[in-house]
Order: C-alpha cells, then sequence, then structure tokens
C-alpha cells in the first residue's frame, strides 16, 4: 500500500545542515560496526526465577534464599546455581545483567515487552494483539538491516505463545506482513521434522513444479502486469524465492537436522527445546539474522516434562519439584551444548544468544514453596557476539527484588541488540499514525566487549 | 530555447505573481521568546517528538512537542535543572548553545553555527535577560505561502517558496528561514529555506510550519513533455474533475479497459465474485453499446453486493467474536447486510449507530458500543470512521499535524460517557480475559462520571469536534444530538469522508489518503472532485449503491492498468487504474468458484463463502483446530478486527503466501476439485477444456501461445489428463491476473 513517510525537514539549516530525519539516515548510513551478525533469542516463557539460576542470594533468610547452593563458575566472582553445573563452566562466555526491570505483572503484557522492548499500553493479562503494538525484535532488524543473502531474516519457532490469548510482538505488528518472521510450528524434535512449506505437496515432483511455474509465467507475459506494476513483481519475487527454497537451497538444507551427526543431536537432548536450539545453530550458521526459540508454548508450571517457568506452586504443585526436574535441566543440558558448538564452529564470536524470560519471581517464597510472579529485578544473560565474558551488568539487592544500582529496562536491553547487530538503536520507525518511534532505550555500552 | 521560454513562462503563470512579502520589520530591539526563541527551537528541531519533545524528553531536558507550549519551553528553558542550561554572565557559555554547535557532546548532533543568525539570537535574548513569554507578544494570525500551489515542468526540477507571517497587529514578516518543512513524500526533498527539489516525477505536498501556524502546498513536478492535449471523454462529473486535473498537468489518460477486463473488475468490486466463463463471454460478445451500464445496474441489485459490502463495514464496525459474542456477531453482521441489501441511506445508519442502545442481541446497533467500551475509545472510533479523523494523537498532548488540541479531544470523548452496560451474567470462558463477553449485555444511558481534561484536570464541556459545545448540565442523552450534528449534509468532513471511503473501495487509492486521516496538511489529491462526490452523495441521499454506480460508470473508473510512457509515474491522478491483491476472501471464494468446492472453515456449514462469514474466529482454535479456509484467510490478511481501521486489512503479499500457494493446501484443493475431475473425465475436446479453464479462471480466451502450451502440455504422454488439467489450473489460479485486480 502506499504509505506516506513524511519527512522531516524541521529545521537545522542553521549550518547548512540537512533536516533531523535526513541527518538520521544518514546517521544510519554510517553504519554502526556490527558486533556480530546474528542473534539467537531463547525466550523462557513463563518467568525464569533469577533467585534460583543467576542471581543467587545465599545470605538472604530462608524464607528467600534458594534451597539450592551456589557453586563456583569459571567466571572469577560469578556464583550460579548449583543444578547448572554444565552452564557455570560456561559463565566465562556470558555477560549477566542482574538488574532488568519493569511493572508488568502479567504474563502477555510482559511478554510483549520482552518480545518488543516497548513498554505496553496497559498491564492487561490478556493484552490484546493489535498493530497499535510494537513489532518483534526479527521484525525490525529484517525492516531496517534485511538479509542479502537469500537467507530468511528472521525465523522463529517451535510455538506461537499464549497465555490465554496470543502475547503480541510475535510479528511484524504495523510494519506489514512481509516483515513476519518465518514461523515454524513443527516439532524440531519430532522424528519426520520438516517444514510443510519447504516440501513439495506429496506426489508432486520437482518437474512437474517448474512446469506448472513455466506455465504461470506464460499466462503472467499476457496481461504484462510484471512489466509495469510494481506490486505484482514483488510477488514474483516470492515465487522466485520461494521455489529456491523448495528445490534446494541453503534453507532447505539448513532445517534439515538428519544432516546432524546422532551424537550432536543427543547432546543437545531429545526435547523440543534442544532440538531447537540444535536447529538455531544451523540457522544462524547459514545466514539467519534473527532467531527466536520460544522455551514453550505455554506458561506451564504445574506439570514435570511440560510448559514453561511459570511456577507458583498452584494446585498443590511445588516449584522446587518441578524445576529440578524439568526447566534446570533442559536448561544445563542445552544452553552449554549450544555455546561449545558454536564456539566449535567459530560462530560464537558473530552470534550473540539471549536467554531471558518476561520477569524473575518473588524473592519472598510463597505459603506453596514456591514463587510467583516479579517484574522488579530479574536476570538477563547474554553470550556470546559482541558481549564481554564472565561479567556482570548491575547489581540487585541483598534479596535480589530491586536493582541496587544500574537498573535495565528492556527496550536498554532492546537497544544493546540492535547495536550489536550494527543497528542504529536511535533508528525510528513509523506506526499506523505516522508517529516516528524510536526502536530502543539506551544501550548498556559497558556490556559489549 | 524557444521551448524552454514556454515553460518558464507557464511556470510563472501556474505558480501566479510572486509576491514578496511586504515587509513591517518587528520591534528588532528585543528578543520575543514566544515568537523568536520557540521558532528557533522549532527550526533547529530540538522540540521534535524524536528529541526533546518526547513525552519523557531526552537527556533530562523536555520541551514541548513541536512547540505547543511557550510557558511550558521557557521554565525548561530557564528555570529547570536548577538554571543550569542558561548562564547570564557568560552567554555564550550557556549550556544550550554549546550543546546545539556540538561545544559539548550532544547526543542530537550539530543543530547550529555559532555564525548563524539563530545562534546570534539565542545570546541576544540571553544578554537581554532570558525574558519569559511576553502576554503583549504579536501572535500569528495567518501564514502565507506564496506560491499556494505549483505545477513544476522539467526541465525545470525544483520551486522556492516565500513564507509570510502576518501577525495579529498587522505586521507582516518574512519567516522563510525561519519556518519549518516537511514533505508528504519521497517525490522531492526541500532545503531548510524552503527550496523544493524534485527527486521523481508526481505530487507532493510541502507543509509549512511557523509556531502554530501550518500551511499544506501542493506542488506537482511534470515531464514538460510536450503533448498535444486532446481532451478526454466525460461520462459524468468525475471524468470533467479528473481530466481538469490530468490537463493541468499535462498527463493523458490511458485507454478504456477492454470488456473482459471491465466485466471482471465490475464483478470483483461490486460482488467479490467472478464472472462465470458464459456470464463473462456473454458479455464480452454481446453488441449491445450500453451492455456496461446494464452490467452494473444488475450486478449491484444482486446479494452478492449486500454479502460483499457488508463485509467491508463489518471490518471496520469490529465485528468480533470475542467482544461481541457469537451471537450478538450474528445479529450485528445481518442487520448490517440487510442495510445494505435495503441500500439504506448511510447518514441514517450512522445515526443509528451513534444512538444504539439495549440489547445487543435483540438491537443490532448497541454492538457499535459493545465494541467500543469507553469513552476514549468510542470518540476515537466515531472520529475515525464518520469523520476520517484521527485524534489519537491529541489524547496525549495537541495533535502535531491537525488543529485537535488535547482539549478538543477529551470534550468530543465526553460526548460518550453517559453509557453504562448491563452485563448479566458474563459466562466467559476465560475468566482472566476481560476483553471476553459472553452473554446477551444492555447498553444504556446513565449518568457517568464526566470525562476530564487529564493536562487540567477539569471536566472538558462536551463539545461536537470542530463545532459547538453542549449544555454540560443537560441530562439530555448528549448521543441524540451528537448523530443530529454528525449527520448533517453540511458537516462537510462527515461527508467528504463517507464518498471518500466508497470512492477508496473501488478505486483502491482515497481522494484522501489514507482515508481516516482528512487534515489540513494532508490535503485531498484532487479538492474539486471529493467536493463533488460529497455533493452528489448528498443529492442521491445518501444512497451508497447511486454513489457506487456514479464512479463504477465514469470513464475513470473504466480505465486500464496498464499506464502510457507519459502517465506511469502518476499515482496521484487516476490517469490509469492502479492495480492491487484481491482480499483473502475474495480470493479464496475465487479458487473455490473456480474449482467447484467450498473452502472449509470451522464452525460453519458447508458450503458458505468466505465473504459472507459474519465475523472474525467462530471457534476457539484451542476448541478446535482452524481449517484450511481459515488458515487461508489469516494468512492472506483478514483483518481480526480489533481496531476500527480499514488498515487493519493487509493486502500486501509476502513469502508465507506464495509458500502456501505452491504447497500441499493448493495442492490438495487441485487434487480433489470436482470440477476438474469432471473435465477431465468428461466429454470436453482438449481445445474446449482449455477455453473453459481460462474464461472461468481469466475471463478471457488463451491467446495462441497459451493455447499451444497448454495442448501440448494435455498431449504430454509422461503426463496423465488429470495431472495435466491440475497444472494448467495451478497456472492459471497463480497468474498475477487472477490475484490481481486490475
Amino acid at each position: 500500500m502506499h504509505r506516506r513517510s513524511i519527512l522531516q525537514v524541521g529545521g537545522a539549516g542553521l549550518l547548512g545542515l540537512t533536516a533531523p530525519k535526513l541527518m538520521r539516515a544518514e546517521e544510519l548510513q554510517t553504519p554502526i560496526k556490527p558486533r556480530a551478525k546474528s542473534v539467537i533469542f531463547l525466550f523462557q516463557w513463563g518467568g525464569p526465577s533469577q533467585l534460583d539460576t543467576f542471581d543467587m542470594k545465599p545470605l538472604a533468610p530462608s524464607t528467600v534464599r534458594s534451597p539450592y547452593r551456589p557453586i563456583a563458575s569459571s567466571a572469577d566472582g560469578i556464583q550460579v546455581c548449583e543444578l547448572l553445573p554444565e552452564t557455570a563452566k560456561r559463565m566465562h562466555h556470558c555477560t549477566l545483567i542482574r538488574t532488568m526491570t519493569h511493572n508488568m505483572k502479567n504474563h502477555a503484557s510482559a511478554g510483549y515487552y520482552a518480545l518488543s522492548g516497548h513498554e505496553p499500553p496497559s498491564d492487561d493479562q490478556r493484552l490484546r494483539d493489535s498493530l497499535d503494538l510494537y513489532p518483534a525484535y526479527g521484525s525490525v532488524v529484517d525492516h531496517l538491516a534485511p538479509n542479502s543473502n537469500g537467507m530468511p531474516t528472521f525465523v522463529a519457532y517451535p510455538h506461537v505463545i499464549r497465555d490465554g490469548s496470543i502475547v503480541p510482538a510475535q510479528h511484524a505488528s504495523f510494519l506489514g506482513k512481509k516483515h513476519d518472521p518465518l514461523l515454524v510450528l513443527e516439532d524440531p524434535n519430532d522424528r519426520n521434522f520438516s517444514l510443510p512449506e519447504l516440501s513439495l505437496p506429496a506426489g508432486l515432483s520437482v518437474d512437474r513444479m517448474h512446469r506448472r511455474r513455466e506455465l504461470q509465467q506464460l499466462v503472467d507475459q499476457q496481461a504484462r502486469l510484471l512489466d509495469y506494476a510494481a506490486e505484482a513483481r514483488g510477488f514474483d519475487e516470492y515465487y522466485q524465492r520461494a521455489i529456491g527454497m523448495l528445490t534446494s537451497g541453503r534453507v532447505r538444507q539448513a532445517f534439515d537436522l538428519t544432516a546432524e551427526p546422532e551424537s550432536v543431536r543427543e547432546r543437545y537432548g531429545r526435547t523440543t527445546y534442544g532440538q531447537s536450539c540444535l536447529l538455531a545453530r544451523r540457522l544462524v550458521e547459514a545466514g539467519v539474522k534473527f532467531v527466536t526459540v520460544y522455551f514453550s508454548s505455554s506458561i506451564g508450571g504445574r506439570r514435570i516434562n511440560d510448559g514453561g517457568w511459570d511456577t507458583h506452586g498452584f494446585d498443590n504443585t511445588r516449584m522446587y519439584k518441578i524445576v529440578d526436574q524439568y526447566q534446570l535441566p533442559i536448561t544445563d543440558q542445552t544452553l552449554p551444548t549450544l555455546l561449545d558448538d558454536l564456539e566449535q564452529r567459530g560462530l560464537l564470536e558473530d552470534t550473540l544468544v539471549v536467554w531471558m524470560g518476561e520477569f524473575g519471581r518473588t524473592p519472598e517464597i510463597n505459603k506453596n514453596e514456591s514463587r510467583d510472579h516479579w517484574p522488579q529485578c530479574y536476570t538477563a544473560l547474554l553470550a556470546g557476539g559482541g558481549v564481554k565474558g564472565g561479567y556482570v551488568y548491575g547489581r540487585s539487592d541483598e534479596r535480589a527484588k530491586y536493582p541496587a544500582e544500574k537498573p535495565v529496562k528492556p527496550e536498554d536491553l532492546a537497544a544493546t541488540l540492535f547495536q550489536i547487530l550494527g543497528i542504529n538503536p536511535g533508528a525510528e520507525i513509523y506506526d499506523r499514525n505516522h508517529r516516528p518511534l524510536v526502536i530502543g532505550g539506551n544501550p548498556l555500552h559497558e556490556v559489549l566487549a | 530555447m524557444h521551448r524552454l521560454l514556454l515553460q518558464t513562462i507557464c511556470v510563472t503563470m501556474c505558480l501566479g505573481p510572486v509576491v514578496l512579502a511586504e515587509e513591517v520589520v518587528l520591534a528588532e530591539t528585543a528578543v520575543e521568546f514566544s515568537v523568536d526563541v520557540m521558532s528557533i527551537l522549532s527550526k533547529s528541531g530540538c522540540n521534535m517528538g524524536t528529541c526533546h519533545g518526547n513525552l519523557n524528553g531526552k537527556g533530562g531536558f523536555k520541551l514541548s512537542l513541536r512547540g505547543q507550549d511557550p510557558y511550558f519551553d521557557y521554565q525548561s528553558l530557564v528555570h529547570a535543572a536548577r538554571g543550569r542550561r542558561i548562564n547570564l554572565t557568560a552567554p555564550e557559555e550557556s549550556l544550550i548553545l554549546k550543546k546545539a554547535t556540538g561545544a559539548v557532546s550532544h547526543r542530537g548532533g550539530v543543530r547550529m553555527s555559532a555564525a548563524s543568525a539563530e545562534y546570534q539570537q539565542l545570546v541576544q535574548w540571553i544578554q537581554q535577560g532570558t525574558q519569559g513569554p511576553s502576554p503583549h507578544a504579536p501572535r500569528v494570525k495567518q501564514l502565507v505561502v506564496s506560491p499556494a500551489d505549483a505545477v513544476i515542468p522539467a526541465p525545470l526540477d525544483s520551486a522556492q517558496v516565500l513564507v509570510t507571517a502576518i501577525f495579529e497587529n498587522g505586521a507582516k514578516r518574512n519567516v522563510t528561514e525561519r519556518a519549518c518543512y516537511e514533505l508528504s513524500n519521497l517525490k522531492a526533498q526541500v532545503s531548510p529555506s524552503g527550496r523544493v527539489t524534485r527527486s521523481d516525477f508526481g505530487e507532493t505536498t510541502l507543509i509549512v510550519r511557523y509556531l502554530d501556524e501550518q500551511v499544506a502546498v501542493p506542488l506537482a513536478f511534470t515531464t514538460g513533455e510536450k503533448i498535444t492535449w486532446q481532451e478526454p471523454q466525460a461520462a459524468n462529473f468525475i471524468d470533467r474533475h479528473v481530466n481538469a486535473k490530468l490537463r493541468r498537468l499535462m498527463i493523458p489518460p490511458s485507454p478504456i479497459c477492454d470488456d473482459s477486463v471491465f466485466i471482471r473488475r465490475v464483478y470483483l468490486d461490486a460482488t467479490g465474485r467472478l464472472p462465470t466463463a458464459d456470464e463473462a463471454k456473454t458479455f464480452v460478445e454481446d453488441p449491445n453499446t450500453n451492455k456496461r451500464q446494464e452490467a452494473v445496474d444488475r450486478l449491484l441489485a444482486t446479494p452478492a453486493f449486500a454479502d460483499y459490502w457488508a463485509l467491508k463495514f463489518a471490518d471496520m464496525l469490529r465485528t468480533e467474536e470475542k467482544v461481541l459474542d457469537v451471537q450478538g456477531v450474528e445479529v450485528f453482521h445481518a442487520w448490517i447486510r440487510e442495510n445494505i441489501r435495503r441500500d439504506t441511506p448511510l447518514d441514517q445508519f450512522v445515526r443509528e449507530l451513534i444512538t444504539g442502545t439495549g440489547s445487543t442481541f435483540e438491537q443490532p446497533a448497541a454492538n457499535f458500543y459493545r465494541a467500543n467500551r469507553d469513552p476514549a475509545t468510542r470518540g476515537e472510533t466515531a472520529a475515525r470512521l464518520f469523520l476520517g479523523t484521527r485524534l489519537q494523537c491529541a489524547k496525549c498532548h495537541n495533535h502535531p499535524f491537525d488543529r485537535w488540541t488535547q482539549e478538543d479531544y477529551y470534550q468530543w470523548s465526553n460526548l460518550f460517557s453517559q453509557l453504562d452496560y448491563e452485563v448479566g451474567e458474563n459466562k466467559r470462558r476465560d475468566r482472566l480475559d476481560k476483553n471476553e463477553f459472553v452473554g446477551d449485555q444492555i447498553v444504556l444511558v446513565a449518568k457517568q462520571d464526566e470525562v476530564r481534561n487529564p493536562t487540567t484536570g477539569k471536566v472538558a464541556i462536551p463539545k461536537f469536534l470542530g463545532g459547538p459545545q453542549l449544555d454540560a448540565n443537560s441530562d439530555a442523552d448528549r448521543r441524540q444530538a451528537l448523530a443530529v450534528w454528525l449527520t448533517d449534509p453540511g458537516n462537510e468532513l462527515f461527508v467528504q469522508s463517507q464518498a471518500n471511503f466508497i470512492w477508496y473501495q473501488l478505486m483502491g487509492q482515497g481522494l484522501v489518503d489514507p482515508i481516516d486521516d482528512f487534515r489540513m496538511t494532508n490535503p485531498a489529491t484532487n479538492p474539486a472532485l471529493l467536493e463533488a462526490l460529497a455533493d452528489h452523495f448528498v443529492e442521491s441521499n445518501f444512497s451508497v449503491r447511486k454513489l457506487v454506480r456514479t464512479i463504477m460508470l465514469s470513464r475513470t473508473y473504466q480505465r486500464a492498468s496498464e499506464p502510457l510512457p507519459s502517465n506511469a509515474s502518476d499515482t496521484t491522478c487516476y490517469s490509469h487504474v492502479q492495480i492491487r491483491r484481491l482480499p483473502a476472501e475474495v480470493l479464496l471464494d475465487m479458487q473455490s468458484d473456480f474449482l467447484g468446492a467450498p473452502a472449509e472453515f470451522v464452525g460453519y456449514p458447508e458450503g458458505i463463502r468466505a465473504v459472507q462469514i459474519p465475523g472474525v474466529q467462530r471457534v476457539r482454535p484451542r476448541d478446535k483446530a482452524p481449517k484450511a479456509g481459515d488458515r487461508f484467510l489469516k494468512t492472506f490478511g483478514k483483518p481480526p478486527r480489533i481496531m476500527a481501521c480499514d488498515c487493519e486489512r493487509s493486502n500486501e503479499t509476502n513469502l508465507q503466501q506464495v509458500l502456501s500457494l505452491l504447497g500441499a493446501g493448493l495442492d490438495e484443493r487441485l487434487t480433489q476439485s470436482p470440477r476438474l475431475e469432471e473435465l477431465s473425465q468428461g466429454q470436453l475436446s482438449d481445445s474446449q477444456v482449455i477455453e473453459q479453464l481460462y474464461w472461468s479462471a481469466l475471463s478471457r480466451s488463451p491467446s495462441t501461445s497459451e493455447f499451444e502450451a497448454a495442448h501440448a502440455l494435455l498431449r504430454d504422454p509422461k503426463l496423465s489428463r488429470q495431472a495435466a488439467i491440475q497444472d494448467l489450473a495451478w497456472a492459471l489460479l497463480n497468474a498475477k491476473e487472477f490475484v490481481f485486480r486490475r
């Protein structure tokens, strides 16, 4: 559609300078040095506890501190939970931001905040997904710095996450459908995992598909739409790309997990999340710029072997009988494997791995011996491309209840991701009311390597 | 030489005499904050939304957005931060100047040089003791931009505007260097001193802003090609206005489209359907010279017209199950459709929506308020749908591109504050979802809290947008008065926005575009035509059908989409028809008709057409998996109807759509098509089969090369006849002329 972009020439003619917007466009062209080529965003839906993972408070009272002990890690002065022994050995690759903070207590609004870097209009438990809301990070990347290597810029899988209703910021929103992620809802842990979209229909040979395409091209020559209508040409280019993806191509190969040795697949763990992380490595290796892996489709927390990190202890469950058997072991198998694999392939310095949830959990252990939602202070883990290893940013108070220094809002973390990818965090996108909207807050320069 | 001279003369004539501003210089001694300093802040871009004009300011320094509030800005500059931004003893050392010149680090970059007049004036202002806004400061009464509009033919490639501010005290000042300039698109660039230079041929609008005043200047860069103008024929007033503009810009229109394109176009626009092979063929072969008009009249009387146009209104009225309940959606949709069928005058239809009350299951119009549940949302929705106006910006601050103030916003909202709901037992399936309502509810007028302006804290006296105030103390239902005021034929915004909506549906681009963005700084591309359309709409008693008919009978509507070399760059004058991807529902129904098998949707009986679906999602995906038809609609952009805005519908194309057309989804439909099966088993010859497929899919005969290719395919011994027919059908369903309306 024809969308007006307002060119701002507010002034600044005083030096013969160009207008602010134009100048900003120039700033964007003066590239920020990318510190990583790709991001793997491992979204821990449900909200992991900071106190039981990366911000242990062993000196806090027993009503607060984790039943687990902290252990030393490969990074000086950084301790992590004893149930993450393998992760501990890779902390020299990681930056921990222990002062993530915001005020959204509900999964939907906090999830939206975490996935978009923009504060939601209200703390709504069923925040409705609409085109007024911001796009996913990957869609912004596809809008401002799309791939030109034939690979999709943004791939997301293996779920659409929801809590009663679909969580916003999993797609391109007002940036337009063409910036939506390549969304994969098949289970990478499934024996027959493949993309239906990337497979020819059963019984249709490649030859036949080419013949169909040739016939289509012949018909298209008659009406000449391709000669004079850019929209039609744009549509036709998608056929070109799609057929490339179907018939040969790096995309198809990248999704082919059977190309991995059994030992590698085992190392990642035969879980949906484990195989998803393996797939993420294959995708960035093939040149995908932004990969979002959702830990689970639901907030979970009531069953072992299923769901996310939302362990309140409802329905007579107990947090410490779930996370120790499910979320933490999976994490400790997968994350270190991913980091090792990336490192061994020389990809780690070009790939930023982000591990975080939408919020943390209450310092005070509740009457169900579990923890509830706590957005005021939680931890995000960054590893690899562009960030310092063995580094802690910010300090939480003695109960990990509030940031004691250097609080970080989700928009600042967003700015940091964009900065690392070489995208100016001050870049603007326009919503449907022509409002110029800055994509990020203030990047955390101190975490950059 | 001669040609150049001619063009120069033309420009001068088009521009009109360039009036040099009479310079009555204001007292130069004292720098006036609200005129001089404020205009510098704007010119330097300091107070833009992305800089210090941001809601939260920038770097601890906040200015009012685009200089709306001189008093606030004065406080910020002079007193806030303990006055550290100003240095009275050494004015040049003032932080604001050092930041602006880049002498100290400034995230916003260098905004002015120390040699500039602006810098000097700021220094002077500080030297004079940083006087604040004076109540006696001259106020700008009017901004005069010369030329007021212009056509600039190549080889000329730029135009300079002259901006004169006329103050209330009669003083005039040339503010060309101090005004701010913006362009509506990328067809040109504008320099800080008001010179607009062509980047591409076509039209652009220059918006000139100085203090509180804004003026829009339409500019057209034309190729300047020497053509002998041949006045195009006109079927009605639409053509006369379009032709007048084309002539002014010397853009020749494309010819009228051929019959097969026409019949397809009117079927799709009127009914969202394709003509059958027989219908198309009969029309094309009919020698009757009046056949186009007859076809239009016939189609507008069909039930399919009501189906298809109800969809457009249902989109914008948020006909959606989560809020309205499945039953509410059915009731509301049926009512909308019935009104279209009866051709209820649109003003009456809107009055019923605005004044709707009662049980939402029994009084369909009440669903308008069931969907829009608070005064602010109701106000925004009513403004957007019925006045073509976006008010959202004014919720937090005065609208930066329009005349609406924050007070206007809340006064308008307060017209909608008397409503309440009797929800009864809400059997929502998700008890945590406060957006979900199951079961009936009653919309009633009850005394509610008055809306207050959050900035002043005072009750916003109910007031029509750009109209008179209401008596706030009256107990009368404010919506009754509103409905009368809103739909008055003299309410230009109402009549024009509604006529523009219908124009947009048929032409693909509003005369004001986007259609919900009427404002002074976004003028109509053809104001005379918009006025004439609006008048016509009033004269025909707000009949949607009559307006559709008038547009369809114009030669403008009937032009070919293929541009001429001399009009290819035109996107605003309707010299040729813009092609566009067909809506999700239409595309799916076209496939179904062609294949002879309906698509399936969860929760609906077999056979329902996609355009007839009243809502969005009758059955939640968690209760029952969506079917192929549902998935197709989502992929191709059926709107979720959460916003009352046509913009929610996406007619974009993307990779996922193509993957679904190449993949199993469409392939299954092809292999299971009874229609294709019949053709492959039946008695028809190859040639007849080919003819039949082409006419049903594309409303035309195959060309010789297409015919030969299809024949070769059908005769291919390595391929079954069935498979060959499927392949041909696939190619036709994926042809651009199938997917796009041209």
